[in-house]
Order: structure tokens, then C-alpha cells, then sequence
């Protein structure tokens, strides 16, 4: 599905990203985790296209995807949920599930569309999954932070893209609402690739019903499920700091 | 040896002028001067006509008084007036200077009809005009009028010149006099003169030269269409260089007035219109200045009033800028269109503030020590008042260096532009940084406003020339980079001089305009864009 | 309820009341004359609306919009005026120009000049809009960009050589379309066109922001990068409005052009943009009836106080601005909602 090779990107001077090799199937959930500046969003932004890297390449069905605009990529079937909720604050929450469903986008069909009932339904649809069926008529900026990232995950999917990326999708959230998240996700991956960036372990080990990717320094670290990953003494030193590996080092 | 040619020629001169003195006055000279200084209405016909046909240059300092009615008599001495000095010069036996008691001066006056008897030397008096300019101007005006039997005339006048200006001037006319008689032996002299020293003014006389059909001197047309091409080049290179340097004094103006500009968008997101009125405010404070020591100061300290607005003009501008700052700006940060917006409303105030207290034009008056130029080489000359505003420039923008990438409050301020909130949080006062910065952005247009009295008017709506042009720089050089900033003020300077030099003004800033345009098609954030991921919303 | 009462007030005001007042002789016809021009800076400042308010660009071109499509209207006019004999304006005659240029001639029919005037700043918006929208060149950039087009045109307009009259601009028309434009009842004529040409393009305005297009305009100011990872192709969106934003300035600038009868060059340059703009700030950014209320009332006070107190105009201007962007961010209809609200409120609580 996606296929990510000798991938770098650094911002002047410093290596942002260095990914060797890094690929997901049809139908995964992939979770990445990895500290602070180890480069997860940047690999996000470079596979929806925001971010140039200086070289390598990265498939999509077995498509390049380095050198097209962020409207081509996310016509292909890739759609990006940010880290900071980026949603349309001054429509209805129904207005910004109206504009995400998919069909043609073009200016002429905005221009004389008229709303059909499939597309209604649709939206009814995904707006009582993500829990937002209550608030069609609220304003999008005044909704809750929480329910912010569930619009934004709405929008992404009314996009019926084919790969998802969700970028921290339970920050903010209290447990009920993570929990109800995670949910979601293992829903969307039945049909969807989904890749999650989070930090909250709770949250990943709901998730990571698959393969667990750690980042770090821009670097692969290991891949392996969650209870691999976390058994990991390289993962582990580098969530806790280096106390033990320097530790280790003055011993031997 | 053409300084003995001469010498002798004056030589001849001296002897001839003195013989023809003593021996064709029919009346004296100073019973000439007498009878028209009492206007004896018998004899003045006749004394005018004495004048005319002895033709002596002692006289023409009288000839001319009478010509342009300046003429006056005081204690029985003629003594005249010229147009654009104070002092008072006696006329004849000697033109110089003399004190003069106002009161005891009466204006002699004359008809028409003896005025006009003088008109056959009417050419030739202004040149032993006191002016140098005056002087300067009636040479010149043999190149195209003059004849053969000038040129000893002319010479003779040369011995006692000591301006070079008008040295040249008469060299000139005898040149053109020359190139224009049919004396091939005369030609060929200019020719080799003008192949050792080119003289821009000579390229009339040589074009008509190789135009004249009757010239049979071949070789002397080819040798003369050489030295043309020769001048013309010559032109040419000085041309490039002049536009060089107005572009580049041009360009230190639009870097004075962007420099602040961007460094204030850099530091708050803040798109400030009305910095262009801090520029009228720093102008207006070197006029007040100006008034002051004209008001209250001697009269010898005046030149001294520029040197004192310099820097009052970076402290009123700047204290004007925080005021703003406070007042409007304060609310605005990281609101750019609605900053540009509430600051052009500023702007509307402060020009029509500007328009009550001042009135519509008002001018200030350069400094003695800066009026002038150097003279690189004839026809180049760098005027002082604009080398001073480049090395002004460069004084500041080395200033603002300093103060931004050495000293502590600098290093505060690119803290608080990369990141507001994180430098607030690490003790930084942002407020009081948000404030500093505003006044030092702000002083430095006043300063830049202050060097623009230098060379245009002081009107309220100045800022506003400058105010789209210093947002250009801005965007060209790409936000909150000092170096971008002095790049692309320089070039954009230099730019639009070179296109107003190919094409007419209007023209030159059109094609500028559209060259930026497309600038930005291909750099859309500038020539020193920031990098480094940076969220869009 | 409320919503439709501003509408009633305005027919009320404006197509009754006003129109009874001429023809019972109340009201001088020099007023709706200055009505009807405000009626076209208010479609104006429609389109400012449109592409600011809805979209979230400041464009500093509006002006030179609304003038493109005057100084049609002003070539037709030109054209038509012209005395027996005589084929060209007085202006080229004093210019040794012997023929008419080619972009003049289509402009001496009135149809022809009709759709011109409308399609060359259309046309012009849409090169203009793509070249920069393509290049993501927006907010402050775009801003400061349209404002150097902005000048740059001006300079030209000011020419002799461009043959469009120079700083004097066009001027000088007794007859449009055949009428007397001296004559009362035409004058009123133009009064009643200009109110149902704001009428019909606010009707329009009013269809285009609620449809799916209007939504993606919205969503565009608000994140244009969500807009692009949901497949929308921002530019042509950006380019659409942008065009259709200047056209709709173009029909209030030839409707303006036989009130006034001068079009100069003058009321191109940037400060004549930025002005709309604040009308729009002011009556209330993102609701059509804020552009509207705007243009009418800042306009209004520009003609009052212009006459009262002259030199106090500037200091108004200039202090409306300070005040809309610090206070006022919804503008005059944005407080007149929230007055309403808190009068609710109120209402609710001692019932």
C-alpha cells in the first residue's frame, strides 16, 4: 500500500528524517510512536505532500507521490488528520461534513450543487459514528477540543480515503472520549491503511492491534507488536532518558 | 605651446587695445560717463553712440547696467546692482565692490531708444559679469554666435579669468569659432586640442562641423567623427555610473525607511501602513528644528540645526511609534490585515495632523557643508548631500546589526520573533521588548525622513511615496531578514533608476512592478525565505 | 423575524418612501442622484465582501475594478457624445492622434461595451488571480502585491499615451443611451436601475455564500490547508471569487459612470481600496447587509461632513478605522446582533 524508501529531510542543517525503508499493507492499523523532534509528523507531512524532502521516494499503490500537490496526493486516497484540530471554525459542523464528503470538488459543482439525499444520509451517517449527531448545527469553532479531532477525523473519513494518517488523534480527550477514539479506529482499519501518531501509551495499547513503529532522532528504531515494543531496552532508554545506557557504559 | 601662442596673441592685444584707446575716443571717457550719469538729454545720443563704436570692455560693466536698468548713481560714482547679491559694485573707472548708503542712491533711468543703441554689444557685456555663471553663460553663447574676429576678443578676456569653469567656457567658443571658420590649419588645431581633452560641451560644434556641407577638410570630418564617438562613449559610462549612484542613494532612502518596517512585521506580525507618516514626523521634526534656530539662535550657529534633528528625529519618530504602539498596535499582533487596516487609519490622522499644524509644503535648508559635490570628472559629479545619506545608511543599518546580533536586547528581540509565547514564558518582557522595537523601527524612519529633507520637499503626505515601495523591499527580501531587506532595498533602488534611465518614470516603475511580479512567481516568500516546518494556519 | 426587518426597512426606505418623496416634490432629485451612486459603491463593496469578508483575502484591487468597468461606460459615453463630425475625443484631437485606437472601437456600440465592461476586469482578475493564488501568495503578501497592480495601473490609467484622458480622465456627457442626462425624470431613472441592480446582485450574493460554493470560501479563510487535504483545488476557488468579486465591482462602476458622469484616475489608487475595505469592516465583514450598511452609512458621512467640516473628514476616516479594528470586529451589524442578544437576554430573565 505505502512503500517508503531512503527517505531524508533535514531543515537547515538538521536531519529531520532518515527513514531507510518503512511499508504498510492494505487494511493495516499501524501505530507510530517515538519522543518529542524524532520526526513523526514530518513523515506525515511528506506522505500528504506538505513538506518537500530532500531525497527518496514513497509509493502509493505503487504511485510516486514526492513532487505532486497536496490536492493530487489527497485525490489519490490520502487523507491527513493534523495535530492541531484544522477544521472550518466559522461553518456548522454540518457545513465542514457537507465540503469533506467526497465527489467532485471542482468550482463548477459547488457552484450549482444541490444537496442530494444519499449525500444527507451519508452524513448523517458518519456524524452519529463519531458521535457528533447532536451538534450539526453548532459552529465548528465553539465545539469542544475533544470534539474538534472527531470532526476532523469525520472529515477525513467522509473522504473515504484509502489511507488514512491521524496525527495524535486522542490529545485532549478524556479517557471515556480516547477510548471511544480508539474504537473508531479499529473500525476505520476493516477498511481502511490507518496510521496513528500517539504518545499516550494507554491509548496505543488500545489500538495497536498490529505493528507498532518507534521513531526516534529521525531514525527507525524498531517495529514489533506493542508487547514487543515495550519489552524493547533500546525504546525503553529512550523514553527514559539515557540513565541506564550511560549507567551500563561506566560499568563496563 | 599653446600657452605661448596665446600669451603672444594677448600679447598683440594689450598693445592693439591701448593704441585704439588713446587714439579713437572722440569724446573722453570720462566725460562720457558724466554725461549719462546726469542724463544731459543733448548729449546722450551722441555719448551712446561714442560708447558703442569704441567698444571698451571698461565700460561694459556700465553698458550693461544701462541695459538692464540696474543703473545707479550715488555721490557722482555709477554703481549698479546684480540680480541676486546684496552688495552694491561701483561700475566704472573699476567694477568692484563699495559700501553704499541706501538713502543717497538714485536710479538713473533711460528710453528705449538709447537702450537699444547698445544692443549690438549686448553679447559681449556679461562677460565681465561678477558672477561666474553670468560669465560662464556669455562664452558660451559665442559657440553658436560668434565669428572670426572674436577670438582675439575672447582671448584677451581669458588672462585676467581665474575661474576654470569659465576658462573652459571660452575655449569652447574659440574652438567653435574655429571649427567653424575655413581655415583648415585652425581646424586641425581644435582637433588635436579636443583628441588630448575631451569636452562634452564641444559635441554641438563638432556634429554641426561634420554636418557642414561646405567643409572640404576631409580628414578633419573623419578625426572629428572620432573624437564624437569618443565623447559619445564617454557619455555613456557616466550616465551608467551617475544612474548608479542616484539608485543606490535611492535604494539607502527605501532600506532606511524598510529596515524598520521589517523588522517590526518580523517581530509581531504587524503590517504597519503608517510607518511611512514616521518618516513625515522625522522630516517635520527637522523643520521645527530648523524654525527654532532660526527663531532663537544666532545666526552663525544655523548650520548647525541639521546635526542637531539627526538624532531628535530618531527620538520624536520613535517616541511617536510607541505611542501608536501602545495605543493601536498593541492589540494587533499577529493580525496583519487588520493591523494594516487600523494603522492606515493612523496614517490618515497623522497626515491630516501634519496638514493642520504645517500647512502644505515647507522646505528645509541643506546644511552649507553638505550642498555641492565631488567632482569625480567633468560632467560626473556625486553631491555631497547624497553620499551623505548613503554613508548615513550604512551607519545605521551597521547600527541596527549591532544592536540585533550583539547585544543583549537584540538577541531578546529575535527571541520574541521566532516565538512569542516561549519567550514570554522564559522571562522575557515581550511587552517591553514589543515597545522597544517599535521605537527603534520607528526612530530609524524618522532618521530616514530626516535625510530625505536633504533632497525634496517636506510635505505631509511624504511617507506615502515610499510606503509601497518599502513594502516591496519587504516582501522581495523576505520577512524579518536584515539581509534580505538591505539586498533587495539596493537592488530595487538601483533597478528602478536604471529603467526610469531607458524608459520614461512612469514606465520604469510599471516594468519594475511587473519584474517583482514575477519575482515572486518563482520565490514566493522572498530572496532569504524562513525555513524549517512551519504549520500554515 | 428580525433578520427580515432590516430588508423591509431598506425597500421601505428606499423604493417607497424615497420615490414618493421626488414625485410630491420632498425630496430634491439630487438626493436620490447621491443615493444612487452609493446604491453602486455598495455593489462594490459587495464584491469586497465576497472575496475579504467570505474569503479572507485583502485585495487592494476593488477599486480599479469598479473604475475598469466605469471607464467602459465612460468609452461608450465618449464615443456617443461626440458632436456632429467629429470621430474622436477632444483629448486625442489635442494629442495628435489621428485614429481612433482599436480597443475604443468596440466601444461604440452599446452592447458591445456593455459585456466589455463587464468581461476585461473579469478577464484581468482571472490572469491576475491565477498567477498569484497558483504561487499560494496570500494574506499580507497578496495584499501588498495587488496594492503595487494597484498603483502600477493608476500610473498608467494617468497617462496621455494609454488614451483614456489622462489624469483628467473622462468627462464631459450630455446624452447616455439618447436621454437628456440633465433631465429629472432620467435621473430618477437611474436612481430606480442602480437600487434594483444592489437588489439583484445582493440576491445573488445571497445564493452564492449559502450554496456549497459559499461554504467553501468560508472554509477556505479558515484553513486553507484542510481545504487542500480534502481535495479542493484552492486556487480555482480562489481565482473564481476574485473574478467574480471584480465583475460585480464593475457593474456598480458602470452604473456609477452616468451619475457622476467623471471617472478619473483618481478613484483607482490604493487608498480608494482600502477604503471599501473599511466599509465593509465597518458594516460588518462576512454579511452581505454589513457591506451594504457600510458603503451606505460611511459614504453618507463622507458627503455630510465633507460640506460640514471639511477638514475634519480625514480625522473621522482615520479614527473609523482605529475603531472598527479594534472594536468593532463584527462591525455595525455584528453589534446590532449582539445589542439584540443582550436586550434577549435581558428580556428573558425579568420574564
Amino acid at each position: 500500500m505505502l512503500e517508503v524508501k531512503d527517505l531524508k529531510v533535514s531543515f537547515g542543517g538538521l536531519v529531520a528524517l532518515n527513514l531507510d525503508t518503512f511499508s504498510i499493507r492494505k487494511n493495516e492499523l499501524r501505530v507510530i510512536i517515538g519522543p518529542n523532534g524524532a520526526g513523526k509528523s514530518t513523515f506525515m507531512d511528506i506522505v500528504c505532500g506538505k513538506t518537500k524532502p530532500q531525497q527518496g521516494s514513497v509509493k502509493f499503490k505503487g504511485l510516486e507521490l514526492l513532487g505532486r500537490k497536496e490536492v493530487e496526493i489527497a485525490k489519490l486516497g490520502v487523507g491527513r488528520k493534523f495535530q492541531k484540530p484544522s477544521i472550518f471554525s466559522g461553518l456548522t459542523v454540518y457545513d465542514n461534513l457537507l465540503l469533506g464528503l467526497d465527489g467532485p470538488k471542482d468550482v463548477f459543482t459547488s457552484y450549482f450543487y444541490k444537496l442530494a439525499s444519499y449525500d444527507k444520509d451519508r452524513i448523517v451517517e458518519v456524524a452519529e459514528k463519531v458521535g457528533l449527531i447532536d451538534d450539526l448545527t453548532m459552529i465548528a469553532g465553539s465545539l469542544s477540543h475533544g470534539k474538534k479531532q472527531w470532526l476532523e477525523i469525520a472529515i477525513v473519513m467522509l473522504q473515504d480515503s484509502e489511507l488514512m494518517l491521524i496525527d495524535e488523534p486522542a490529545a485532549g480527550m478524556s479517557d471515556v472520549e480516547a477510548e471511544k477514539t480508539g474504537n473508531l479506529l479499529c473500525d476505520l482499519s476493516k477498511k481502511h491503511s490507518v496510521i496513528v501518531i500517539e504518545h499516550d501509551m494507554k491509548f496505543v495499547e488500545q489500538i495497536a492491534i498490529e505493528k507498532v513503529s518507534v521513531l526516534v532522532r529521525g531514525q527507525m528504531l524498531t517495529e514489533g507488536t506493542f508487547q514487543e515494543v515495550r519489552n524493547n531496552q533500546e525504546v525503553i532508554d529512550c523514553y527514559l532518558g539515557s540513565a541506564n545506557s550511560a549507567q551500563q557504559k561506566a560499568h563496563s | 605651446m599653446k600657452n605661448k601662442i596665446s600669451i603672444f596673441v594677448a600679447f598683440l592685444m594689450v598693445v592693439i587695445g591701448w593704441t585704439q584707446e588713446v587714439e579713437s575716443y572722440s569724446i573722453p571717457l570720462d566725460t562720457c560717463v558724466n554725461v549719462l550719469l546726469h542724463k544731459d538729454a543733448t548729449r546722450l545720443k551722441e555719448v551712446a553712440t561714442c560708447l558703442v563704436t569704441n567698444d571698451d570692455i571698461a565700460t561694459y560693466p556700465l553698458i550693461s547696467a544701462i541695459v538692464d536698468k540696474r543703473l545707479f548713481v550715488y555721490k557722482g560714482t555709477a554703481v549698479t546692482k546684480f540680480p541676486g547679491d546684496t552688495l552694491y559694485y561701483s561700475v566704472y573707472p573699476k567694477l568692484e565692490t563699495i559700501s553704499v548708503q541706501q538713502e543717497k542712491l538714485s536710479e538713473v533711468n533711460f528710453p528705449r531708444s538709447i537702450r537699444t543703441k547698445f544692443n549690438v554689444l549686448s553679447k559681449k557685456v556679461n562677460l565681465v559679469h561678477p558672477n561666474k555663471s553670468v560669465r560662464e553663460m556669455s562664452f558660451r553663447s559665442f559657440k553658436t554666435t560668434g565669428v572670426l574676429s572674436d577670438v582675439d576678443f575672447l582671448t584677451s578676456l581669458k588672462i585676467n579669468e581665474e575661474e576654470e569653469e569659465v576658462l573652459l567656457a571660452a575655449d569652447e567658443a574659440i574652438y567653435s569659432i574655429w571649427l567653424h571658420s575655413n581655415n583648415a590649419a585652425l581646424q586641425n588645431k581644435v582637433l588635436s586640442e579636443l583628441e588630448e581633452n575631451m569636452n562634452v560641451h564641444m559635441l554641438d560644434p563638432l556634429l554641426d562641423y561634420v554636418a557642414l556641407k561646405e567643409n572640404t577638410n576631409v580628414e578633419g570630418k573623419e578625426r572629428a567623427k572620432k573624437i564624437i564617438e569618443n565623447i559619445e562613449s564617454r557619455e555613456k559610462t557616466i550616465n551608467v555610473i551617475q544612474n548608479l549612484f542616484s539608485g543606490i542613494s535611492l535604494g539607502s532612502i527605501l532600506l532606511l525607511v524598510a529596515l524598520g518596517l521589517s523588522i517590526i512585521y518580523g517581530l509581531g506580525g504587524v503590517i504597519n501602513m503608517s510607518h511611512g507618516e514616521f518618516v513625515m514626523i522625522g522630516a517635520y521634526t527637522a523643520f521645527s528644528v530648523q524654525q527654532f534656530f532660526i527663531g532663537f539662535l544666532p545666526e552663525s550657529w544655523f548650520d548647525l540645526f541639521f546635526w542637531a534633528s539627526l538624532p531628535l528625529s530618531f527620538v520624536v519618530s520613535g517616541c511617536f511609534g510607541l505611542l501608536v504602539e501602545k495605543l493601536v498596535i498593541r492589540h494587533l499582533y499577529s493580525r496583519p490585515l487588520e493591523s494594516l487596516l487600523g494603522t492606515w487609519g493612523v496614517s490618515l490622522i497623522l497626515i491630516q495632523l501634519a496638514r493642520t499644524i504645517f500647512g502644505d509644503v515647507t522646505a528645509v535648508k541643506s546644511p552649507e557643508i553638505l550642498s555641492g559635490g565631488i567632482n569625480v570628472t567633468q560632467g560626473l559629479m556625486l553631491p555631497y548631500n547624497r553620499l551623505f545619506i548613503i554613508g548615513l545608511t550604512l551607519v545605521m543599518v551597521l547600527l541596527t546589526y549591532f544592536v540585533f546580533f550583539k547585544s543583549k536586547l537584540g538577541l531578546k528581540i529575535r527571541a520574541v520573533t521566532q516565538n512569542r509565547d516561549m519567550s514570554a514564558s522564559l522571562g522575557v518582557s515581550v511587552k517591553r521588548i514589543d515597545s522597544l522595537t517599535f521605537f527603534l523601527g520607528s526612530g530609524l524612519a524618522g532618521v530616514a525622513g530626516c535625510a530625505m529633507t536633504l533632497i525634496g520637499n517636506v510635505v505631509p503626505n511624504m511617507g506615502q511615496t515610499y510606503i509601497v515601495d518599502s513594502f516591496l523591499v519587504v516582501v522581495v527580501g523576505g520577512v524579518g531578514k536584515l539581509i534580505g531587506t538591505i539586498i533587495s532595498a539596493l537592488g530595487l533602488g538601483v533597478l528602478s533608476k536604471v529603467f526610469e534611465f531607458f524608459y520614461e518614470a512612469v514606465y520604469g516603475k510599471v516594468i519594475l512592478l511587473l519584474i517583482i511580479f514575477f519575482f515572486l512567481q518563482y520565490k514566493p516568500k522572498g530572496l532569504f525565505p524562513d525555513k524549517g516546518r512551519h504549520s500554515d494556519d | 423575524m428580525l433578520k427580515n426587518k432590516i430588508y423591509i426597512i431598506f425597500i421601505l426606505v428606499f423604493a417607497l418612501l424615497m420615490p414618493i418623496g421626488y414625485f410630491t416634490g420632498l425630496v430634491p432629485i439630487n438626493t436620490l442622484t447621491l443615493w444612487g451612486r452609493y446604491f453602486c459603491l455598495a455593489i462594490a463593496a459587495l464584491g469586497v465582501d465576497l472575496i475579504w469578508g467570505y474569503t479572507g483575502i485583502l485585495s487592494m484591487t476593488q477599486a480599479l475594478f469598479f473604475c475598469m468597468g466605469a471607464y467602459g461606460m465612460g468609452m461608450y459615453m465618449t464615443l456617443s457624445n461626440l458632436p456632429e463630425g467629429q470621430f474622436l475625443p477632444s483629448f486625442m484631437v489635442w494629442n495628435q492622434v489621428t485614429e481612433l485606437p482599436f480597443f475604443w472601437v468596440p466601444f461604440d456600440n452599446f452592447s458591445y461595451a456593455l459585456v466589455l465592461s463587464i468581461l476585461v476586469p473579469g478577464v484581468f482578475a482571472g490572469v491576475l488571480g491565477y498567477f498569484i493564488f497558483r504561487k499560494r501568495i496570500k494574506g499580507v503578501y497578496f495584499a501588498i502585491i495587488t496594492q503595487a497592480i494597484a498603483l502600477a495601473m493608476f500610473l498608467l490609467f494617468s497617462r496621455n499615451e494609454t488614451m483614456l484622458g489622462g489624469t483628467n480622465g473622462l468627462t464631459d456627457f450630455k446624452f447616455f443611451l439618447g436621454f437628456d442626462l440633465r433631465d429629472t425624470s432620467v435621473k430618477f431613472g437611474l436612481y430606480i436601475l442602480s437600487l434594483l441592480a444592489l437588489g439583484l446582485i445582493y440576491w445573488y450574493c445571497h445564493g452564492l455564500v449559502n450554496s456549497k460554493f459559499g461554504k467553501a470560501l468560508v472554509a477556505i479563510r479558515d484553513s486553507e490547508s484542510r481545504m487542500r487535504f480534502t481535495k479542493y483545488k484552492v486556487t480555482h476557488y480562489s481565482v473564481a471569487i476574485f473574478m467574480i468579486g471584480a465583475m460585480i465591482a464593475a457593474v456598480g462602476g458602470m452604473l456609477y459612470m452616468p451619475q457622476t458622469g467623471i471617472i478619473t484616475p483618481g478613484r483607482m489608487d490604493v487608498q480608494a481600496s482600502i477604503e471599501m475595505i473599511i466599509w465593509v469592516a465597518l458594516g460588518g465583514r462576512g454579511k452581505l447587509k454589513g457591506a451594504v450598511v457600510g458603503a451606505l452609512v460611511l459614504n453618507l458621512m463622507y458627503s455630510v461632513f465633507t460640506t460640514v467640516l471639511p477638514s475634519s473628514w480625514l480625522y473621522i476616516l482615520g479614527g473609523l478605522f482605529v475603531i472598527t479594528v479594534l472594536y468593532l470586529p463584527k462591525g455595525i451589524v455584528g453589534l446590532v446582533d449582539q445589542m439584540k442578544e443582550k436586550l434577549n437576554s435581558m428580556f428573558v430573565k425579568t420574564a
